[in-house]
């Protein structure tokens, strides 16, 4: 029975630290003040952008409508998923508790707030996949919590969308290597193969 | 997991040894024909010159696994480290989907239709694993299917949509065919008193293989990061690391392993006979058995289960704890492993429940561990912290990965002359309940993967209603005794029955008879001293277990 009384116990703890942890695990997307900021991302070309190579100008400046900003001491901009490279994707999803939310994963820039215009040139990282993308930039409180954002986007983040066309990953020294590898495999079965069948049949014979 | 496969028969059906009961004719040694042949050698053989003791036919009678003398004990561990290898390279994508999907940029149908494929092929090549074996030995069956696959691991390099990805983990899946190449080499190497032993051991700590390849890959991975290259390359380089693995086991058996106690089957064909059986007569008796069935169905649920897992639960830690690929390889490493001591474990209850209840208390067994694993994966996906989900997967994991063993204390006994076969489709069934599961829940948006998880419990828990359904004539069932008619309530009438009159006539049946009398003690303490029968000392239960 002892060992029942362990698992009940360690359950009931466990329990009890999840509860503890609920309070401040609640901040939500919706509380933070939309427009805050006014961020645009210029592709550095038209068409599909390819990681590693091409290049995003991204600005970002408070906006007149902003009223929170004395709170603000850094700005944190994302590179993130428009909603037509989040379907069928579910570690893409965008929810509404900021610590489950996943729409904005890879981080550009992250800088000290200053009132004035601040600008980026932003080269796409190689481990960028493939998809639709718009940039936020987040302004974070002393506390390293969420106040405020603004996106290059409009609200449905259907405008100023741009592309991104992943690397392969793929290298020619990668596949000769693999055929080396397998053509070895295969070659050294039948060689053994071969052998055992020949030594078989002198021993037959002898 | 596929056993031997196949059973006496023609190309594809020799169960030669299988429950070291039988009288193998091409080893019988100074003319000793009664009763089993498990006996020590006498020390005047001048063949006797093996590191481990062994019976009449040069198999061994003890399990040392410290040991790599020769030819039992290398035998025992080129095999189980063959199949643990292939294990690996088997599930050496699932740790690392979260950096696959977005260099592949893959769907959740993509990764999900893969899973599928990456456990169907094996289905199949489990099923002519048996056939091979007997053609080429045990040694040649698994260092073909090692070499042979080993090109599809590397291929991972050239892949570069959903599509390639996966062709490549469909042909890559293949290679689990080793669990059966893996258990025909040990039942040719060791004597049935503790092949039940031995086998669980390998089938266990092959299971393993998909427990390390979580720790494995995301480490490998790290590495190649860590000398400079992007991720997006240094996921298809780690995939070299089980190819290579593959590789070398390859040559290792090869070079180290023997198909039998005295020599390699090629020097060998010449000499003596095997008792053959038809392959359609012993198929026929496979499938009129309706408790093939309910294996394959039960099996589905437990060895197919632990293989979704293996599959989905790397990525399923990443996403819902946020934690990073190697943390998340970490605990998903911790499930696959507890497969070296809860197999062993499930089939050594089995044996034990045996031992007082009987096939009933073996039925019994499985039903609790199958259950009970349902139940913690149903817990599984309801837990919202780390800490729950942890130990609910650890729980899960000891259920299911034990009820896997129980299934093969049962296996044994279905059939004395469809043995192979019935194990092999039982194996598959394995295969094909991982399929069915990650369709159903894993493939598709519909379901979060918690709320999957869950469902796939309760259906687990469902299936296993079954066993209630299992039902021996001369033993009973999980809620009825044996039947109160007379003959048919005797062991040596059920198996008996597979054979035709004319083959009774030839006495070709006469490996059946010798294991329902030794099977006697499958009725259990109290029933055993109920009916008065001169039962032979018990077999210590399980013949062929795994």
């Amino acid at each position: 029975m002892s060992i029942y009384k362990i698992i009940l116990a360690s359950f009931l703890i466990c329990l009890v630290i999840q509860l503890s942890h609920g309070a401040t695990k609640e901040r939500l997307f919706s509380d933070l003040e939309k427009g805050a900021l006014e961020v645009t991302a210029k592709p550095s070309r038209q068409g599909v952008l390819d990681a590693g190579i091409d290049k995003l100008s991204i600005t970002w400046k408070l906006s007149s409508t902003a009223k929170k900003q004395a709170n603000f001491t850094t700005i944190k901009v994302k590179l993130c998923y428009a909603p037509v490279s989040q379907v069928d994707r579910p570690w893409r999803k965008t929810e509404n508790e900021l610590f489950k939310d996943k729409t904005c994963p890879h981080k550009i820039i992250t800088r000290a707030y200053n009132k004035s215009s601040q600008s980026f040139k932003y080269t796409l990282e190689r481990d960028i996949p493939t998809g639709t993308y718009f940039v936020r930039a987040y302004a974070v409180d002393a506390k390293d919590h969420e106040v405020a954002f603004g996106q290059s986007t409009n609200e449905a983040k259907t405008t100023n969308v741009f592309s991104v066309q992943a690397i392969s990953g793929r290298h020619k020294s990668l596949d000769i290597a693999s055929i080396c590898f397998s053509v070895f495999s295969v070659l050294a079965l039948l060689v053994f193969f071969v052998n055992e069948k020949r030594k078989a049949k002198l021993e037959q014979s002898k | 997991m596929a056993q031997n496969n196949e059973d006496e028969g023609s190309i594809g059906t020799s169960m030669h040894g299988v429950t070291a009961r039988e009288q193998v004719f091409s080893f019988s040694v100074q003319g000793e024909e009664d009763g089993p042949s498990s006996r020590t050698v006498r020390f005047d053989d001048p063949t006797a010159k093996f590191a481990l003791p062994v019976d009449s036919e040069h198999r061994a009678t003890a399990f040392k696994p410290f040991s790599f003398a020769r030819p039992h004990m290398r035998a025992f561990h080129l095999g189980w480290i063959s199949f643990f290898t292939c294990f690996i390279s088997t599930f050496a994508a699932a740790p690392l989907v979260p950096i696959i999907r977005d260099n592949l940029d893959l769907t959740k149908s993509d990764i999900g239709n893969a899973g599928v494929a990456s456990v169907s092929g094996a289905i199949f090549s489990r099923l002519a694993m048996g056939a091979v074996c007997d053609l080429l030995g045990a040694r040649y069956g698994t260092a073909f299917l090692l070499m042979l696959s080993a090109p599809t691991v590397f291929s991972m390099s050239f892949v570069s949509d959903a599509g390639g990805y996966l062709s490549v983990r469909f042909m890559i899946g293949f290679c689990l065919a080793t669990f059966v190449s893996c258990q025909y080499w040990t039942s040719v190497m060791f004597n049935g008193k503790i092949i039940g032993l031995v086998n669980g051991c390998a089938g266990g700590w092959g299971d393993m293989g998909g427990g390390v390849t979580q720790l494995l890959m995301p480490m490998v991975f790290h590495v190649i990061k860590l000398t400079g290259a992007t991720p997006f390359m240094a996921w298809r380089i780690a995939f070299f690391v089980p190819g290579f693995l593959q590789v070398i086991m390859g040559i290792l058996v090869l070079t180290l392993g023997q198909d039998l106690p005295d020599g390699n089957l090629s020097t060998l064909q010449k000499r003596g006979e095997v008792s053959k059986d038809k392959f359609t007569k012993v198929f026929w008796y496979a499938v009129l058995n309706y408790r093939t069935y309910v294996l394959f169905l039960l099996y589905g649920f437990s060895m197919g289960i632990e293989m979704t897992i293996n599959n989905v639960i790397s990525e399923y830690f990443f996403d819902r704890f946020q934690l990073e690929l190697h943390t998340a390889g970490m605990i998903a490493a911790s499930f696959g492993m507890a497969n070296f001591f809860a197999r062993p474990l499930g089939g050594y209850a089995s044996d034990i429940s045996a031992r007082f209840f009987g096939m009933r208390g073996r039925l019994w067994t499985l039903w609790i561990l199958q259950t009970s694993g349902g139940i913690f994966c149903v817990w599984l996906g309801r837990a919202t912290s780390l800490p729950i989900a942890i130990l609910a997967m650890m729980l899960f994991s000891v259920g299911v990965q034990a009820a896997c063993g129980a299934i093969f204390g049962i296996v044994p006994f279905v059939s004395r002359r469809s043995l192979g076969i019935i194990s092999g489709l039982t194996g598959a069934g394995g295969n094909f309940g991982s399929g069915l599961t990650q369709l159903i829940f894993f493939s598709s948006s519909r379901f979060h993967t918690a709320d999957g998880l869950s469902l796939m419990g309760i259906m687990g828990m469902i299936f296993t209603l079954l066993v209630a359904f299992i039902h021996f004539p001369q033993w009973g069932s999980m809620f009825f005794g044996p039947t109160s008619d007379e003959k048919k309530s005797k062991e040596e009438h059920y198996y008996a029955a597979e054979w035709t009159e004319e083959e009774k006539r030839q006495g070709l049946h006469e490996g059946s008879l010798k294991f329902a009398e030794n099977s006697r003690s499958e009725r259990g303490r109290k029933a055993a001293s109920d009916r008065s029968s001169p039962s032979m000392p018990p077999e210590g239960g399980n013949p062929a277990h795994v």
